[in-house]
């Protein structure tokens, strides 16, 4: 018994195990350190990728409504008063005259109305950036118990 | 027992941790350090200018007539310039610009400014030129010389037709501003709003952007057909006529919507830099609403509808045309100096008498002409949506250039200045009821996907509607009567000519005219009115014989782009 008593003290006295312990705890401290690193940069960098991706699809919408612009104006260039005349006359057509024209009467025709350029009603446009990459720590938290208090 | 290397750990330790925290330093610096943040030229924070595309517009049955392309912005990065020259040269042959101001330019550029614009609104084809010869000298192994240069791509305005309704559209220069006619009159509306915004350059912390309202389009009266039409019926007539220019206005009485308006000289709206060397001197750009000038014989309608509404004559009413009426010791005579004998009031005004209508203004007095003639808006402002709209003159009695001879003139429409417009205005009261329209040119706008189109403006009551009616039927017989060439077959018209003696500054010019015609139809529903001024006509003085043919033209094109059948075939199909 008192041999055991002397083994087990010289052990915990051993000045290498006790470099030891604080070396592990060193490193295990370190290893937090890089996770918690790990885990920023992986944050940061979808962050930052998302970001990019959004300045590129905002670019990208300004493009498109720049070639839509391009082609309207396109369009109606080639559909110009003059343009249309000449093809017209190129096609052997001429502008008609009064006592060219027979009038006949036409049950339900509706004579040309003006143009009602109106679309859908607009609707209001959804948020492109996800509550993730805008709202705080307590923004998420109140989300998460709002979502949670509202599951049946 | 001690280790005897204890003290190499400790050491190697201590270093080890003053690394870590000098990284930790450093990054703590590189991120905070203002000099270094100028170092690397940005800040957190970046100023944008959106600007809104400008809206577009539309003929009334939304064929464009003003759209948006997309042009380039070329600068120059000065910090990345390494061959000026090269750019220089680039800039000369792509872009047009001087070779030695560019070089000036680039030599002695503002202080603190790290980017110059070398030129805006550059055609696509242009800037794509340039930016494949900047591609290909990327390859060049010493550095691309036009690396420095820079492209920014937006929109620019766009006239698709060129030259077709261009002093009632007017134009935007490269200041986005709106100049003349409509782009002037709704340039807040059309331009939209400017916004600034904040704008975070790390990718980190993205917002998202908000969506940047374009400016509202607009849809106007006109019919691009009808326009392009009387634009070649009027050029047409100029040639023949020898005008020094022209005016044709065609309206719908009952709305007050312009259905076409041309008028000279026109515009390239795509080269609107030329606009100073054709619009030279007091040459205004819209005819038809800045150039007042004396009507003449059109005048009469207002007169004698005034008379017949308040009661001093009827259209039976004789009148003993002697040749010359004496009015305040000035004496009045006939276009032809010569005596018509007994007329009646149709006839008066069918053989355009100015002796008559001077005698039947007199007989109303000053106070009831005067009233009537205010009453048609005649020396006020339409209020036309177009920009640079003038007065023109009716003196009144109490003004000190009114003398009590300008009744009897006014009559006939001397001594009185009018625009186009003003008389087409009064006219509608005649041609409608006697509700008296508000021109314009607005027939809706599109905000947000949504059309408001805008609605009828009666803006008076000069006379009633039976007087209206009256006086349009002693036209239309008055232009049968008479054989006018401005009838038109298969449609009854009521009409008057004009033939207004130019006024100088020493008196009236015998040699020169302002040939006019106003007439509105179909009498039984008049569904357009037409007005034609000719200026100074070469081939014959009269508007009877300058002016009423090319109101026929225009109504025999009209009649078919409106889809106005005859009047037997109309009253046929009505009765179906």
């Amino acid at each position: 018994m008192e041999n055991i008593t002397q083994i087990v003290q010289k052990v915990r006295q051993a000045p290498w195990r006790v470099q030891r312990q604080w070396i592990g705890l060193l490193l295990l401290g370190l290893v937090l350190v890089a996770m918690v690193a790990g885990v920023y940069l992986n944050v940061t960098t979808r962050a930052s990728i998302s970001g990019r991706q959004i300045q590129i699809l905002s670019a990208e919408i300004d493009r498109n409504k720049q070639v839509n612009a391009d082609m309207e104006t396109e369009l109606a260039g080639l559909t110009a008063s003059e343009s249309m005349q000449a093809r017209a006359e190129e096609l052997g057509f001429h502008p008609a005259s009064t006592d060219e024209i027979t009038y006949v009467a036409v049950a339900g025709y509706v004579d040309n109305s003006p143009a009602n350029l109106s679309t859908q009603a607009a609707s209001p446009q959804p948020s492109l950036l996800k509550p993730e990459y805008s709202e705080t720590l307590f923004d998420w938290f109140t989300r998460q118990m709002t979502a949670s208090g509202a599951q049946p | 027992m001690k280790n005897p290397y204890s003290w190499r750990y400790l050491t190697i330790a201590v270093l080890l941790g003053l690394v870590g925290v000098a990284v930790l330093v450093q990054i703590v610096r590189i991120q905070t350090d203002p000099e270094i943040q100028i170092l690397i030229g940005r800040s957190d924070i970046a100023v944008r200018y959106y600007y809104p595309p400008r809206g577009e517009i539309y003929d009334r049955y939304g064929r464009l007539l003003a759209g948006n392309i997309t042009v380039y912005e070329v600068g120059v990065s000065l910090e990345e310039i390494t061959d000026p020259t090269t750019i220089a040269l680039a800039a000369q042959m792509y872009l047009g610009q001087d070779f030695n101001a560019v070089m000036e330019m680039l030599a002695t550029p503002p202080e603190d400014v790290t980017y110059l614009r070398l030129a805006d609104y550059v055609s696509t084809d242009q800037a794509m030129q340039l930016m494949k010869m900047q591609e290909e000298m990327s390859k060049d192994p010493n550095g691309n010389p036009l690396a420095a240069l820079g492209f920014r791509a937006h929109l620019g305005r766009q006239y698709p037709e060129d030259e077709l309704a261009s002093n009632l559209l007017g134009f935007v220069t490269q200041e986005e501003y709106g100049y003349f006619g409509v782009e002037a009159k709704y340039n807040n509306l059309l331009s939209g709003i400017p916004v600034t915004l904040l704008v975070p350059t790390d990718p980190r912390r993205a917002v998202e952007l908000p969506e940047i309202p374009p400016g509202d389009s607009i849809i106007l009266t006109i019919d691009r057909e009808l326009q392009a039409s009387i634009e070649n019926i009027l050029e047409q007539a100029l040639l023949e006529t020898g005008s020094e220019s022209g005016t044709i206005i065609v309206m719908d009485p009952r709305t007050g919507e312009i259905l076409a308006l041309a008028t000279t000289p026109t515009l390239n709206l795509n080269d609107y830099g030329s606009v100073e060397d054709i619009f030279t001197g007091e040459t205004p750009f819209n005819r038809a609403i800045s150039q007042a000038y004396e009507p003449g014989s059109v005048f009469k309608i207002l007169t004698m509808a005034s008379a017949l509404d308040n009661g001093t004559v009827q259209p039976g009413t004789i009148f003993l045309d002697q040749g010359i009426f004496n009015y305040s010791g000035v004496n009045i005579y006939n276009w032809d100096g010569g005596a018509w004998g007994y007329q009646d009031m149709t006839g008066c005004l069918g053989n355009s008498l100015n002796v008559c209508l001077a005698w039947v203004a007199t007989e109303m007095g000053n106070d009831s002409f005067y009233a009537y003639m205010q009453r048609f808006g005649i020396g006020h402002p339409t209020g036309i949506d177009l920009a640079g709209e003038v007065t023109g003159r009716l003196k009144l009695p109490g003004d000190t250039d009114w003398y009590p001879i300008d009744l009897a003139t006014n009559s006939f429409g001397q001594g009185v200045s009018v625009t186009p417009i003003q008389m087409v205005m009064a006219a509608s009261a005649l041609a409608n009821e006697g509700q008296m329209v508000y021109p314009h040119l607005l027939y809706a706008t599109v905000q947000d996907g949504r059309q408001h189109t805008m609605s009828t403006q009666v803006v008076g009551n000069p006379v009633s509607a039976d007087t209206a009616r009256t006086i349009t039927e002693m036209l239309a017989v008055a232009l049968e009567t008479e054989a006018s060439r401005g009838l038109v077959p298969g449609y009854r018209v009521a009409g008057k000519t004009g033939t207004a003696q130019v006024p100088t500054p020493y008196g009236y010019d015998d040699e020169q005219t302002n040939a006019s015609f106003i007439g509105w139809g179909p009498v039984d529903d008049p569904q357009f009115l037409v007005y034609v001024w000719l200026e100074k006509p070469q081939s014959s003085p009269w508007g009877s014989v300058v002016a009423a043919p090319v109101f026929r033209q225009v109504v025999e094109k009209l009649v078919v782009l409106m889809g106005i059948p005859p009047d037997a075939v109309r009253m046929q199909l009505a009765g179906h």
